[in-house]
C-alpha cells in the first residue's frame, strides 16, 4: 500500500476517514499503479482527478471522471459508500476516464423543411473541406460547408428524403426517400451528378447503410425488407420492369449549376431483397469489422443478423418493443438499439450470447430514432429522439442516465414540439437534424485536445 | 328643630314665659340630654322642671334657645291655656320647698274642689340599659323606606317619630360653611338628624386614632394567670392511677374492629383518591332508561339525533336563515319541509319562548315508534378489502400506452375520425374541415391531403380497406362515400387497388338492365376527372348523411350507417359488383353503428338502446343484446368474436360477453362525460380503450380466456389526458395500431395524437 505525499491542492486530512481506492483504467496511456491507496473519503471527482494527475505527473492537469458500479461518481466517496451500503474498509475500484466536456452549440443551418437525415464527410486537418450532407422532407439533399453555405443541391426525389449517407469519403453519396427509391450521386467540386437510381422497394426507404470498400449499400424499408445494393454499375442488375418508375415532379430549376435532371441516371435493381421481418424495417447497419454481416431492426421487435453474400438470415433476437434505430459500438461488439418505448438497449448480436439485452439506457422521453457511436471513444454514443433532444451516453455508466442533453437551439421559435430525426457524431462534433428545419452542430471538444475551430469562410 | 339659626329673631325675654316651656322644644333637649345623662325616662314636664331647676340663671344660650319657642308658645298660650292657670302656676313656682308640691298640679274637679295631680314617680333605674337609647324601633332597615312618610320610625311606645324639619337649602349651605362643634356630616339613622359628637366622644376618637389610651382603660392591669407556672411537687390527689388506664379499652377495640371490618368489606375506602372535579354540565341523557337486557323481541327505539347548531337558542349567524330561505320555508308545505323549524336567535336563554309544537312533536315521535316496523339487522363483519377483486398490478400488464408520442397537427376544426392503414405505417384522419389527411405515423408528417367534403362538408368517417393487397380508403362525407386510393403507395399496390375498384363497373351495367322493382339504396358513380386525378376512384352516394363506415374483413363489402335513413339507415355495399343493398325493410330505432363479426357471417346493428345480431347466412335475427344504456354511441367486437364493448352517451362503458347473457357482464362508469369511442386492440394485445368527451382516454387490460369457464379479466390501466375539451367535445374517435400498443385518438381540439 502506497501513501500519497500530500500536496497543497489536496484538502488537509484532519480527522478525515480514509478509504482504500484502486484506480484502474482501460486506457494504457494514462495508466497508474493499480495498488490500492488510501485517500480521504470526502474527496469528490475533482480531488480524485487531482490525485490521478499527481500520479501521472502531467504537465497540465487533465480532468478525469470516475466510474464505479456502472455509474459516474457524482458525490463524495463517503456518500457513495453510504448510498451503496458499502463498508469503509472495502477497497473501492474506481475506473477513471478522461472527462468529457459538454457539447457546445456551434451552428445551425436553416432548411425549408424538416431535416430527416444528416451525414458528414471529414478530412483530416482541413476543416474547410468538411462537408455536411442533409436530406430534407422537401426531397432535396443539400451539401453544406461548415459556414452554413449550401454548396450544392440534389433534387431528384419525388418525395421526402428519409436518409442520406456519404460514400467514398465525400466523393459520392446515397439518398433514400419516401418515393421508395435510392439515389446515388457523385459529388465533386460543388457539383452533383446523379449516378444511379435504385428501384425495388415497395414502401418508404427509411434508412440506409453504406460500406465504401465493398461498394455495398443496405437499405431498410417500410415494406419489411432489407435491400442490398451495389454502387458499381457492373454488379447491378437491371431495374425490375414491373415497378413503374414514378413520374418525376416538375421542379423549378434553381440557379445552382449542380442541379441536373434526375431522370438522366440509369436505374438498377437490388442485389437482393432480404425478407424476414414482418413489419417495417426501421434501421440497418453493417458490422464494422465484417462487411459481410449486417444487422437490421424492425417494428416487429426483432434484431436480425444477415449474412450478405448468401443473403441468409443468421440470427433473430426478439425484444419487447418496436426498435427504431440501431448502431454498432465497434469497440464492444454491441448493438445499441433505440426503441419506441423511449429507451436504448444494448444487445450482443453473437449467436452464442445468451442474454437478450445487456443493459438499458433510459432518459429519452419519446421514441429514440437515431443512434450514432462516437468514433473516438468506444463507450460513447449519441442518440436522437422525438422528444427534441440529442443525448450523449457512456455505456459504462448506464446507471447515470445520459451524460449530456443537447436541446434544439438557434431557431426563432423553440416550441418544445420539435423532433430530432437524425444524429451523427463525427470529428467536428455532433450533427443533428430535426423537425425544427435545422441542422445543428454541437462541438464536442475532447479533454486535453484542441477544440475544433470552425473557420468562417 | 330649634337650631341656633333662629338667633336673628331677637325678642326680649319675658319672665312669664320662662316657665311655660313648650313641649316642642323639650323634645330635642331631652334627646340630647338622654344621650349623656341616661335619664330620659323622665316625662316632658318633669324634665322641664329639672331644667328649670338646674340651669335657671346659668347660661344665656339657653335663654336664646328658648326665645323663639317663647314666642310661639306665646301665641299658643293665648289661644289654648287659660291665663289664670298660668298665673297659678307662677304662684306655685314661688312655693316649692317640697318636691311633691312643686311638681304637683292642681286641677279643679267637677265639684270645684282642688285636686292634686302628682307627676308620675320616676324610678330612676340606674342601670346600664343601652337598649333604652334607641328611640327608633324600626330596626335595621334602610331609612329611605320612610322617605314617603312624614315620620322616620316609631319609638318604644309605638308613637311615630316625626321627621325633623329640614332646613332650607340656604340653611344647609350655612351649616356646611359654619361647621358646628361636633359636626360629623353623618346622619343619625335613628333620628334622621345630623349626627353630632360630643367633646368627650371626639376626644375618645382622637385618642383611638392617635393610639393613646382611652380614658377609663388601664393598660397596666395585673396579670391574671389562668394556668399557674408553678409546678406542684405533690399531686393534688394521692389516689393511685386506676387500673383502667393500663388496660386497653374494650369499647375502643370494638369500634376499631368495626372500622377494620368495614375497610375489609370495602365499605370504607381509606385514602380514597380524590376524583378530579368534573365540569358541571347538564346531563341531557340523565333521565334515560338503562338499556334493557338483550332480547330478541326487544328492539330499542332509535335514538333521536342530538341537537345541532341551528337548534341552539343563539346559533352562529351562518345558521340563521336569510329572508329568501325563510320565505321559501314558509311557502313550502309542512310535509315537504326539510326541517320543521327555522333557526332563531335570542339574546338570552330566558327570552326563548315556549315550544309550541312540543306536544305535536312528541305525538309524532310516538306515532313513528308505534307504526314504523323495526327489524333487527345483522351487521356483516367483512373486511371491505377482501371484497375487492384481486387484480394484477398495471406494472405487470405492460405494454400499454402511457404518453403522447406524436401529435398530428394540421386539421382546422375537429378531427372526427381516424384510421390506421393495414401496413401500420399511415394514419388517415378526417375532420370538420372536410379534408382527409394521411400522416406518417411516427414522425407526424402529413404526406397527403384531399379535400373530400365539397362545400365544407365534414368528413364523418374514414376507414382503410382491410388487407394488404390494396390500399383503399373509404371516406364518408355528406351522403357520399369516396373510395380513394392515396397516391403514396407503390405502383403495384396502386394498380391492384384500381383494379379492385374498377372491377364492378361492368357488373353494375348488367344489373341495370335487369328489371328491378326497387331502386337500389345507393348509386355508384365515377368521380369527376379532377377528383380522379387526386385519387378518388369511386363515389357511392346514398340519400342520407353517412356517419359510420365499417369494412367486412375480406374487404369486398362495406357497410354504411346513416342514422337519419330510417329503414335505409344501413346499407351494405359490395366492391366487386358495385352493388348496394339495404338489409332491413323496417326501421327499428335509430341505428348508431354496425359492425361485421370478425369471422362469422354476422352483422351487429346498434340502435340507441339495443344491439341486434343478425345472421346474414340464415337471414334472421340471432340475438338481441340489452346494454341497458339510454343511448349507445359506439361499440366494438373483440377479435375473438365472443365479447362486445359498448360505449354510451350516458358515460357508461359496457362489456358484453355473448356467451353469458344479453345483459352486460361489466359496467364501467369511469368517465365524467359521454363515451364517444371504444376499441379493442385488433392485434392480439389484451387491451381496450374508451374515449370520452371529458378529454380523456382510458386504457384497460381486457384479457379474454379461451377457457369458457373463465370470465374476462378487466383491469384499468391508464387514463391518457392531453386532448383539450372544446365546446364540451373531447376525444371523438380512437383507433389502435394493428400490431403495436400504439393508440391513436382524434380530438375536438383539431389534433390527432398517437399514444405510446
Amino acid at each position: 500500500m502506497a501513501s500519497i505525499p500530500m500536496d497543497t491542492d489536496i484538502p488537509p486530512l484532519v480527522q478525515q476517514l480514509q478509504v482504500q481506492v484502486k484506480f484502474v483504467t482501460r486506457h494504457p496511456d494514462i495508466a497508474v499503479p493499480t495498488a490500492p491507496i488510501l485517500v480521504p473519503s470526502n474527496l469528490k471527482r475533482y480531488g480524485l482527478s487531482q490525485i490521478i494527475n499527481h500520479l501521472l505527473d502531467t504537465a497540465t492537469p487533465v480532468p478525469f471522471d470516475f466510474l464505479t458500479g456502472g455509474a459516474f461518481l457524482r458525490t463524495s466517496l463517503d456518500a457513495h459508500l453510504q448510498s451503496n451500503g458499502l463498508s469503509a474498509e472495502s477497497v473501492i475500484t474506481l475506473e477513471y476516464v478522461r472527462a468529457v466536456v459538454p457539447p457546445k452549440f456551434q451552428a445551425a443551418f436553416q432548411h425549408d423543411d424538416w431535416v430527416s437525415s444528416v451525414s458528414t464527410a471529414v478530412f483530416d486537418g482541413d476543416n474547410t473541406l468538411t462537408r455536411i450532407l442533409s436530406g430534407s422532407y422537401d426531397g432535396i439533399a443539400r451539401v453544406w460547408n461548415l459556414s452554413g453555405q449550401v454548396l450544392a443541391e440534389a433534387p431528384g426525389h419525388n418525395s421526402a428524403i428519409k436518409s442520406v449517407k456519404w460514400l467514398d469519403n465525400g466523393a459520392q453519396f446515397v439518398t433514400s426517400s419516401m418515393d421508395r427509391t435510392l439515389h446515388l450521386w457523385s459529388y465533386s467540386d460543388d457539383a452533383i451528378v446523379p449516378v444511379a437510381e435504385f428501384l425495388g422497394h415497395k414502401a418508404t426507404v427509411e434508412n440506409i447503410a453504406v460500406h465504401s470498400a465493398s461498394h455495398r449499400i443496405l437499405s431498410a424499408s417500410a415494406d419489411s425488407t432489407v435491400g442490398l445494393w451495389s454502387t458499381q454499375s457492373s454488379e447491378c442488375p437491371a431495374a425490375p420492369t414491373d415497378i413503374l418508375p414514378p413520374k418525376p415532379k416538375k421542379r423549378k430549376t434553381t440557379s445552382s449549376p449542380a442541379v441536373v435532371a434526375a431522370t438522366a441516371a440509369p436505374r438498377y435493381g437490388p442485389l437482393g431483397l432480404l425478407s424476414g421481418h414482418s413489419s417495417p424495417v426501421s434501421a440497418v447497419t453493417f458490422d464494422p469489422k465484417d462487411p459481410t454481416v449486417a444487422y437490421s431492426v424492425s417494428w416487429d421487435h426483432t434484431i436480425r443478423t444477415w449474412d450478405l453474400p448468401t443473403q441468409a438470415l443468421v440470427d433473430t433476437r426478439t425484444t419487447q418493443h418496436p426498435i427504431l434505430s440501431v448502431c454498432v459500438l465497434p469497440g464492444l461488439s454491441l448493438l445499441a438499439c433505440g426503441s419506441s418505448a423511449r429507451h436504448i438497449t444494448l444487445h450482443d448480436p453473437r449467436a452464442s450470447a445468451s442474454t437478450v439485452a445487456t443493459s438499458t439506457l433510459r432518459g429519452h422521453t419519446n421514441a429514440v430514432v437515431a443512434l450514432c457511436a462516437d468514433g473516438q471513444s468506444e463507450w460513447q454514443m449519441a442518440s436522437a429522439g422525438h422528444d427534441g433532444t440529442v443525448r450523449v451516453w457512456d455505456v459504462r455508466a448506464a446507471g447515470s442516465g445520459s451524460m449530456f442533453t443537447i436541446k434544439r437551439e438557434g431557431g426563432e421559435v423553440v416550441t418544445g414540439r420539435e423532433k430530432v430525426f437524425d444524429v451523427e457524431w463525427s470529428r467536428i462534433g455532433i450533427v443533428s437534424g430535426g423537425s425544427d428545419k435545422r441542422v445543428q452542430i454541437n462541438e464536442t471538444p475532447r479533454a486535453g485536445e484542441e477544440s475544433v475551430v470552425v473557420e468562417k469562410l | 328643630m330649634a337650631p341656633p339659626t333662629s338667633q336673628k329673631r331677637r325678642i326680649p325675654p319675658t319672665d312669664d314665659f320662662e316657665h311655660s316651656d313648650v313641649s316642642d322644644d323639650d323634645f330635642e333637649v331631652g334627646l340630647l340630654d338622654g344621650a349623656l345623662s341616661q335619664n330620659e325616662d323622665e316625662d316632658e314636664d318633669d324634665e322641664e322642671y329639672e331644667l328649670d331647676s338646674s340651669g335657671e340663671g346659668s347660661e344665656e344660650e339657653d335663654e336664646n334657645e328658648d326665645e323663639d319657642e317663647d314666642e310661639e308658645s306665646n301665641s299658643d298660650s293665648e289661644s289654648n291655656d287659660p291665663p289664670k292657670v298660668t298665673a297659678k302656676l307662677s304662684e306655685l313656682a314661688i312655693t316649692k320647698p317640697d318636691k311633691f308640691e312643686s311638681s304637683r298640679k292642681i286641677v279643679l274637679d267637677s265639684a270645684g274642689n282642688q285636686r292634686y295631680i302628682y307627676p308620675e314617680i320616676d324610678p330612676v333605674y340606674d342601670s346600664d340599659d343601652t337598649d333604652a337609647e334607641e328611640t327608633n324601633t324600626i330596626g335595621n332597615i334602610p331609612l329611605d323606606f320612610y322617605d314617603e312618610y312624614p315620620h322616620v320610625g316609631y319609638d318604644i311606645n309605638g308613637k311615630k317619630i316625626m321627621r325633623p324639619a329640614k332646613g332650607q337649602a340656604l340653611d344647609a349651605l350655612l351649616e356646611s360653611i359654619e361647621v358646628p362643634r361636633g359636626w360629623t356630616g353623618l346622619t343619625d339613622r335613628n333620628t334622621g338628624t345630623g349626627l353630632k359628637l360630643t367633646d368627650e366622644e371626639l376626644e375618645m376618637v382622637r385618642k383611638i386614632q392617635m393610639d393613646e389610651n382611652i380614658e377609663g382603660y388601664d393598660p397596666y392591669q395585673p396579670t391574671v394567670e389562668y394556668f399557674t407556672s408553678i409546678t406542684e411537687l405533690m399531686p393534688l390527689s394521692a389516689a393511685p392511677e386506676p387500673k383502667r388506664r393500663f388496660i386497653p379499652s374494650k369499647h375502643e377495640a370494638k369500634r376499631i374492629m368495626k372500622i377494620v371490618a368495614a375497610i375489609r368489606e370495602g365499605r370504607i375506602v381509606p385514602s380514597k383518591p380524590k376524583e378530579a372535579a368534573k365540569p358541571q354540565f347538564y346531563d341531557i341523557w340523565a333521565d334515560e332508561l338503562p338499556p334493557r337486557p338483550d332480547h330478541i323481541m326487544n328492539i330499542p327505539a332509535p335514538r333521536l339525533p342530538p341537537p345541532t347548531h341551528d337548534e341552539s337558542y343563539n346559533p352562529p349567524k351562518e345558521y340563521l336563515p336569510t329572508d329568501q330561505e325563510r320565505t321559501n320555508w314558509e311557502e313550502l308545505d309542512p310535509e315537504e319541509r326539510k326541517k320543521d323549524y327555522l333557526p332563531r336567535t335570542h339574546s338570552a336563554l330566558r327570552l326563548v319562548p315556549g315550544y309550541d309544537t312540543f306536544v305535536k312533536e312528541r305525538f309524532e315521535r310516538c306515532l313513528d315508534l308505534y307504526l314504523a316496523p323495526r327489524v333487527r339487522r345483522n351487521k356483516l363483519n367483512i373486511d371491505p378489502e377482501s371484497l375487492l377483486p384481486k387484480l394484477p398490478s398495471p406494472q405487470d400488464l405492460r405494454p400499454f400506452p402511457t404518453t403522447t408520442a406524436t401529435v398530428y397537427r394540421g386539421h382546422v376544426g375537429r378531427v372526427r375520425t381516424l384510421s390506421c392503414d393495414p401496413s401500420g405505417v399511415w394514419l388517415a384522419t378526417g375532420g370538420d374541415d372536410g379534408t382527409v389527411r394521411v400522416w406518417e405515423i411516427l414522425t407526424g408528417r402529413e404526406v397527403w391531403k384531399l379535400q373530400a367534403g365539397e362545400g365544407g362538408e365534414a368528413v364523418h368517417a374514414v376507414k382503410w380497406r382491410p388487407g394488404r393487397d390494396a390500399a383503399i380508403l373509404a371516406v364518408a362525407t355528406g351522403d357520399d362515400v369516396h373510395l380513394v386510393i392515396p397516391p403514396i403507395f407503390d405502383p403495384e399496390t396502386e394498380a391492384a387497388s384500381k383494379a379492385i375498384l374498377a372491377a364492378g363497373w361492368g357488373y353494375a351495367e348488367i344489373v341495370k338492365k335487369d328489371p328491378l322493382k326497387k331502386e337500389p339504396p345507393a348509386k355508384w358513380t365515377k368521380p369527376e376527372p379532377h377528383q380522379q386525378e387526386l385519387g378518388t376512384a369511386v363515389i357511392v352516394s346514398v340519400k342520407h348523411t353517412i356517419k359510420h363506415i365499417t369494412w367486412h374483413r375480406r374487404g369486398d363489402y362495406f357497410a354504411t350507417v346513416s342514422p337519419e335513413g330510417q329503414n335505409r339507415a344501413v346499407a351494405i355495399h359490395q366492391l366487386s359488383k358495385h352493388a348496394s343493398q339495404s338489409p332491413f325493410r323496417k326501421a327499428r330505432g335509430i341505428v348508431q353503428r354496425v359492425e361485421f363479426h370478425p369471422f362469422r357471417p354476422h352483422l351487429f346493428v346498434a340502435t340507441q338502446r339495443y344491439i341486434r345480431i343478425y345472421d346474414l347466412a340464415k337471414q334472421e335475427l340471432a340475438k338481441t343484446l340489452l346494454p341497458g344504456s339510454r343511448w349507445i354511441s359506439s361499440f366494438d367486437i373483440h377479435p375473438g368474436g365472443d365479447n362486445l364493448l359498448v360505449g354510451a352517451y350516458d358515460k357508461r362503458l359496457l362489456w358484453h360477453d355473448l356467451d353469458l347473457s344479453t345483459k352486460p357482464y361489466k359496467t364501467m362508469r369511469y368517465h365524467s362525460k359521454a363515451v364517444r369511442g371504444v376499441k379493442y386492440h385488433p392485434g392480439g394485445l389484451p387491451l381496450f380503450c374508451s374515449a370520452s368527451d371529458d378529454g380523456s382516454i382510458q386504457v384497460f387490460h381486457g384479457k379474454v380466456y379461451s377457457d369458457l369457464m373463465e370470465n374476462a379479466l378487466i383491469v384499468p390501466l391508464k387514463v391518457l389526458r392531453g386532448h383539450r375539451v372544446e365546446k364540451s367535445l373531447g376525444v371523438l374517435d380512437v383507433e389502435w395500431h394493428g400490431r403495436e400498443c400504439w393508440l391513436f385518438s382524434a380530438g375536438a381540439d383539431g389534433t390527432a395524437r398517437m399514444w405510446n
